[in-house]
């Protein structure tokens, strides 16, 4: 079996067995089952002529129905992408602490295995975890909107999987901070800081105007220009979800950039946990 | 691979990595401010300060007080935009206002003159001379009714006694000439003379209208609303509906006519249950459209309301379906609001979707100059 896989497993099998990942996932199922049971939508002819939520109707007015749903999965991918993050950087800080702490890093060490394939199979079984829990939630919605307005489409299941990506850059970074302090806290921390940061950076054309020509703007561009572009590809899920024009210049790229983003901090990881004593 | 060597490579592999990143999210962002490519309509759902302006300044006509011997206490009348005066009274009726000025300088407006002018501006200028009247600077408002027409505007160096010939003519109220229809003899600008055949009357009033109807007795009863011995109804299209470069009043009946005859069902219901429908488009970007339809039976006010918005709905899945974009991103913006025993239909068509349409008129304007330099 390959190293890096069995190591996922096992922190795949960790988080099972915690009380909060489960409770992450009867939260969504909850969350699923209130939205599918309390809404009731009128569809006549492909346009959405009445919805009530809770037995209350919601004063809208009658249009297309993919139109009228925009708001709402727009409103969806955002609360997954910026939510799923949040939840993913708290609910995931300490498995990498905890993997490294006194008594599991040595027999982990001791394992047939390179040093590298211990973080890599760290990563690959936290993303697995957002992965898992991001279809879980998007298929649910596209299956309850779907049933209940006739209206299919992946979007919001696409503005999922680019919010998995932009997780694997934030969490590649809280990584590689537990290689250097052994610290839930830190890690969550630093993950939370990569996401404002990348909040900014995607804003950073915008924001620099605001800087005074010369060296403090330089000096701001040059740090938002490494920094993941969390916003811009958090506004980019939202116009999949939404089915509207995107409004960056190429999607493909931009999300290899904050993949490569992830990767780098990964291998700094790397770099550091080679030649750590324990 | 020694350690040591290890860490290295994972050293500059990160580098590699950082920077490879950073010109990857550069080249997919983009570093230019982002555009907002996509067309914003403002419909027209409510008077806004410019045409509340505008409504004030056109109240200039003060109904003269009737002399009596100081026994009864006259209420000083207030000031009234003559053209909304002289409108029809009453349900039913139907008034739309063109607000020529107003489009004329819109961009839609440009693009309009630019296909009136495809000769080069030749007819304009014979209007202009056998008319005296300037069409874009003279005229203010146009208004079709289902009397006939009006036009506002500056008629003061209008030649209507060379225009109208020998026509029977006789002067009405207080500043008003009414044109008989018939047939006149008009001397041409040559000297030589031409006989017209006019099937409808004309009345002229303070040199600020210029009303046609079927009959002089429709358009004298236009200059009475005016001069305050009409019925004292409210007009058809009270004041504060006057929003838009075009708004009116049309009646169901009307509506039901301009209908093409495979939506024969669709112009029955709208008989059936709605009364009028109050129209306003909003021409100062992209062309917005509101129309509020009213009727007796919320319920079957509503029902109207969603198969409208069932019937734009499909138009809209058929447009996406068969690749025309243009229709279905004007469909985008179209949507029924139901109010109780009114909804109000929202449509709207991007200036740059007219502009596309109408490029032609533009470029035969250029060539027609062109030679005519």
């Amino acid at each position: 079996m390959n190293p890096v896989l069995g190591i996922a497993g096992y922190v795949l099998r960790e988080a099972m067995s915690r009380k909060f990942i489960l409770a992450f996932v009867v939260g969504i199922t909850l969350v699923l089952s209130v939205v599918a049971l309390s809404l009731r939508l009128d569809v006549v002819d492909g346009a959405l002529a009445a919805s009530r939520l809770f037995g209350e109707e919601i004063r809208s007015s009658i249009r297309s129905v993919d139109v009228a749903l925009r708001p709402v999965y727009t409103a969806a991918a955002f609360i997954v992408f910026y939510g799923g993050i949040l939840f993913g950087i708290v609910a995931c800080s300490d498995f990498a602490p905890s993997l490294m702490s006194p008594g599991r890093i040595e027999h982990l060490l001791a394992l047939p295995i390179q040093r590298w394939h211990l973080l890599a199979g760290t990563f690959l079984g936290v993303m697995t975890l957002a992965l898992g829990g991001t279809l879980y939630g998007t298929t649910g919605l596209v299956l309850i909107f779907g049933v209940k307005a006739g209206y299919w489409t992946a979007g919001p299941l696409i503005a999922g999987l680019m919010a998995c990506v932009g997780f694997a850059a934030v969490y590649a970074v809280m990584l590689t901070t537990a290689t250097l302090v052994r610290s839930a806290a830190l890690s969550a921390a630093a993950g939370i800081l990569v996401l404002v940061g990348g909040v900014i950076a995607g804003f950073r054309t915008q924001i620099s105007s605001a800087f005074e020509d010369g060296l403090s703007r330089t000096a701001f561009e040059a740090v938002t220009l490494a920094l993941p572009r969390l916003s811009s590809l958090a506004q980019a899920a939202g116009d999949i979800a939404a089915s509207t024009p995107l409004e960056v210049h190429s999607l493909g790229t931009l999300l290899a950039g904050v993949m490569v983003f992830g990767f780098g901090a990964l291998a700094v990881g790397f770099w550091r946990f080679e030649g750590k004593d324990y | 691979m020694d350690n040591r060597r290890r860490r290295r490579v994972w050293l500059g592999v990160a580098a590699l990595l950082f920077v490879l990143a950073g010109v990857l999210m550069f080249a997919g962002q983009g570093d230019s401010l982002p555009k907002d490519d996509g067309p914003q309509v403002e419909f027209p759902r409510r008077m806004r300060g410019e045409e509340r302006e505008r409504a004030e300044k056109r109240r200039t006509w003060v109904v003269p007080m009737v002399a009596d011997a100081g026994t009864v206490t006259q209420e000083r009348p207030r000031p009234r935009d003559p053209l909304l005066a002289a409108l029809p009274r009453g349900p039913g009726r139907t008034a739309v206002v063109i607000e020529a000025n107003a489009l004329r300088h819109s961009p839609i407006g440009e693009l309009l003159l630019d296909c009136m002018m495809r000769d080069g501006g030749k007819q304009l200028d014979e209007i202009r001379k056998r008319s005296g009247v300037d069409p874009l600077q003279d005229l203010d408002r146009l208004v079709i009714t289902d009397e006939g027409m009006m036009l506002s505007g500056n008629f003061g160096n209008a030649k209507f006694q060379e225009m109208m010939g020998n026509a029977v003519s006789a002067d009405y109220g207080e500043g008003a000439r009414v044109y008989e229809p018939g047939e006149s003899t008009v001397t041409r600008p040559d000297g030589t003379t031409e006989t017209r055949r006019r099937d409808t009357a004309v009345g002229v009033w303070n040199n600020q209208l210029f009303m046609v109807g079927k009959t002089p007795d429709e358009v004298k009863a236009a200059i009475d609303r005016v001069e305050g011995r009409g019925p004292d109804g409210p007009s058809v299209i009270p004041e504060g509906s006057t929003y838009g470069e075009m708004y009116g009043v049309l009646s169901v009946e009307q509506i039901a006519k301009l209908l093409p005859p495979e939506q024969a069902e669709l112009a029955q219901r709208l008989r059936d249950v709605a009364q009028n429908v109050e129209l306003h488009v909003d021409a100062s970007s992209d062309v917005a459209l509101v129309a509020e339809v009213r009727g007796p039976d919320a319920d079957k006010v509503t029902d109207l309301g969603k198969s409208l918005g069932a019937a734009l709905s499909l138009a809209r899945m058929k447009a996406q379906a068969e690749g025309e974009k243009e229709i279905a991103q004007l469909l985008d913006f179209a949507r029924v609001q139901p109010d109780g025993d009114t909804f109000k239909l929202e449509m709207a068509v991007p200036l740059e979707a007219i502009k596309e349409r109408l490029a032609f008129c533009k470029q035969e304007r250029q060539a027609a100059e062109a030679t005519a330099k």
